[in-house]
């Protein structure tokens, strides 16, 4: 067989011309970064992003099939361009992956060139741009005309199509503001992460209360010479409870009783109190080889000392658990009177004409005691598009799954 | 400790052990066969009784921390040995996948983590066990996948033919790359949820990002005509990409601010 190799730039062009054309595109991305010296892509809003994403689907529809046996536009649909661009997108993403992704300050060549923020950046909307146009022309020849055999083909790389480019061109639209709130006031100042003036919200939050439930404490042995924590002999985490028992090296300890809430006696023994003042109390049994004794210990808290156990140079500690879960109890108004109250919890958030409010944190130094609560708000408008994108996905994946179940004959 | 995880850890090693002996040995015996099965299918038994067991002795899913994780993988991906030999008739692949749940049954053995029944709010979320277990199975087939390709590669390298092999790594990437797509997405839907956007570039995220392309370029190279023994190299070392999200991660600089980074204790 006499094989003939195909001369660069020869049609059908394949992966060398892609290859080519890609690593143009990247760079000629890299050069715009660093002429728009190291700003990043500015976005339109709505309605422009919009007009201009459907203007981009119908030119890439209507180009796929007006001009299918073309052989650039043959190419630009084809698997091996596919293939160039999202082995660009894979090697962004990468840069993305090892450098750290936050604004730095001074100048360098990683700022100028975006590298530090390499998702909003030139090089990188260029390759989606053009891996849009790659996508969507396959994407047509499929579409039209239409059979039932290409409904995973379709749904799969539809979905994807609006997934990533209602995400990016919809990340303009996009609004996230932090709400801090005190408990008994109301606030309708929101901030965002990367500025310290206030922006107006269309809406007003009133804090009713903020509560936080706690793991139980853990006991801890502590070593101050060497500013260590030892770990029992159980390698657990001991919650303390009445009956818990820890082992250390020579060490044995035995809670005999235990308030989760309670405030110092007069005679030194702890006496239970109300949730709001209390703080945890734990009486144990501490027995070494020479000596057995029994004490008191707490967490302490803003406000009271805690309480240690001290033997042969080390400490019996209580520290306080870690955070359960929190809520805040609110009431959200907006300017047209639209009212509603509700409790926003963490994985428990609640839309309100528009907007979805979450639980975000407290001050953390208050911990249980916090008269604070951070809420975010947020505003998405083009969520439904990337969620319809996803459900596209997963619905292309299933029939892709059920086929790979299905062939089991040898692949040729 | 209530439950001794050495004992059902070296329970299953030796399942899987004896079981791989007697499997080895039915090719002589054929007799041997449904024992040798049973014994293998066993060692994986213990260990989803065992995950059952820590599931409650915790008050939380056991898949919080690296180690939790492969628990997981330990007791998934001999029964992807086992599929594979149900479905393709490839007896090799077993070997590997068991050998391989007994390296990671050896990491927690040598490498004890603390009994913690804590799971921080975010994680508090009907999202976290399928989110967690969908990408666990994209990762065991994807893995089986790789092996497999590595011994594609290895039969090339002896100028053997292997059809049969070259399919059984296409079609476990395949399934993979399935899974890595709904835990993706799984993660997306939940990240909304919890941290109130779908998608923010979080070290994690942009690593399965990266695995997920990986592989949606060796099915579009599949698809194209490109050869099917050389593509074999790139499914070996796909996994490579995988493993660097699954554990890599927490070491890289970027990680300083992720959400993702597994416990360690």
């Amino acid at each position: 067989m006499v094989v003939v190799r195909r001369r660069w730039f020869q049609a059908p062009w394949e992966f060398r011309e892609s290859a080519v054309f890609t690593a143009i595109a990247v760079i000629a991305g890299f050069f715009i970064q660093v002429a728009a010296s190291g700003r990043g892509i500015a976005m339109p809003h709505l309605p422009f992003n919009a007009i201009a994403l459907s203007f981009l689907g119908i030119v890439v529809l209507s180009t796929g099939l007006a001009f299918r046996n073309t052989p650039a536009v043959k190419w630009f649909g084809s698997i091996p361009l596919g293939l160039c661009l999202i082995l660009a997108l894979a090697v962004l993403s990468l840069i993305g992956g090892i450098i750290p992704q936050q604004p730095v300050a001074q100048e360098s060549l990683q700022v100028l060139l975006g590298l530090n923020q390499i998702f909003s950046s030139w090089p990188f909307a260029v390759t989606v741009l053009i891996f849009l146009a790659n996508l969507g022309i396959s994407l047509s020849w499929k579409l039209i005309p239409f059979k039932l055999q290409n409904l995973q083909f379709i749904l799969f790389h539809a979905g994807f199509w609006i997934a990533l480019s209602c995400a990016i061109v919809g990340s303009s639209d996009l609004q996230r503001l932090v709400v801090p709130i005190n408990i008994g006031k109301a606030n309708n100042l929101g901030y965002t992460m990367e500025s310290d003036t206030p922006q107006h919200l269309p809406l007003s939050i009133f804090l009713h209360d903020f509560s936080l439930e706690e793991y139980p404490p853990q006991l801890l042995l502590y070593d101050p010479h060497n500013d260590k924590l030892l770990m029992n002999k159980a390698q657990a985490i001991l919650e303390v409870r009445k009956g818990t028992t820890a082992t250390w090296q020579g060490i044995e300890v035995l809670v005999l009783d235990y308030l989760p809430y309670a405030l110092p006696g007069k005679d030194g023994v702890p006496q239970s109190a109300d949730r709001k003042t209390g703080i945890p109390f734990a009486k144990v049994r501490i027995i070494t080889a020479s000596t057995q004794r029994e004490a008191w210990i707490s967490t302490g808290s803003p406000l009271l000392k805690p309480d240690a156990a001290q033997l042969d140079g080390l400490y019996l500690i209580m520290m306080p658990g870690t955070p359960k879960s929190f809520r805040s109890a609110v009431t959200v108004q907006d300017e047209k009177g639209h009212e509603t109250m509700a409790n926003l919890e963490v994985n428990h958030p609640v839309s309100f004409m528009g907007w979805k409010l979450y639980q975000m944190g407290y001050d953390e130094k208050a911990g249980r005691w916090s008269k604070l609560s951070l809420i975010e708000v947020i505003h998405d408008p083009w969520l439904p598009a990337v969620y319809l994108g996803f459900f596209m996905i997963m619905a292309g994946n299933i029939l892709f799954f059920w086929n790979g179940i299905k062939r089991t004959e040898v692949v040729k | 400790m209530i439950i001794n995880f050495n004992t059902a850890a070296e329970l299953a090693i030796v399942c899987w052990a004896i079981g791989s002996l007697l499997s080895l040995l039915a090719s002589r015996t054929p007799a041997l066969k449904l024992p040798a099965f049973l014994l293998s299918v066993a060692g994986s038994l213990v260990m989803i009784g065992f995950i059952a067991f820590y599931w409650s002795a915790l008050d939380r899913p056991p898949l919080r921390t690296l180690g939790e994780t492969r628990l997981w993988y330990a007791a998934l991906i001999p029964l992807v040995g086992f599929l594979v030999e149900y479905r393709w008739k490839i007896g090799w692949l077993k070997y590997y996948c068991m050998a391989l749940a007994t390296f990671f049954l050896s990491i927690n053995i040598l490498h004890p983590e603390v009994f913690d029944k804590t799971l921080m709010p975010a994680l508090q979320s009907p999202w976290f066990v399928p989110h967690v277990v969908v990408y666990l199975v994209g990762y065991v087939l994807l893995a089986a996948s790789s092996v497999t390709a590595l011994h594609n590669v290895y039969l090339q390298v002896r100028k053997k033919g292997n059809n049969t092999g070259e399919s059984v790594s296409h079609f476990l990437a395949l399934l993979g790359f399935v899974f890595l797509s709904f835990g993706l997405i799984f993660g997306a839907l939940w990240a909304k949820e919890a941290w109130g956007h779908y998608w923010t570039w979080d070290p994690k995220e942009t690593w399965a990002f990266l695995s997920w392309l990986a592989y949606l370029g060796y099915l579009h190279a599949f698809r194209y005509k490109i050869s099917q023994s050389k593509l074999q190299w790139y499914l070996a070392l796909a996994f490579v990409v995988l493993l660097v999200c699954w554990f890599g991660v927490n070491y890289l600089p970027s990680a300083q601010n992720s959400v993702h980074t597994y416990t360690q204790s």
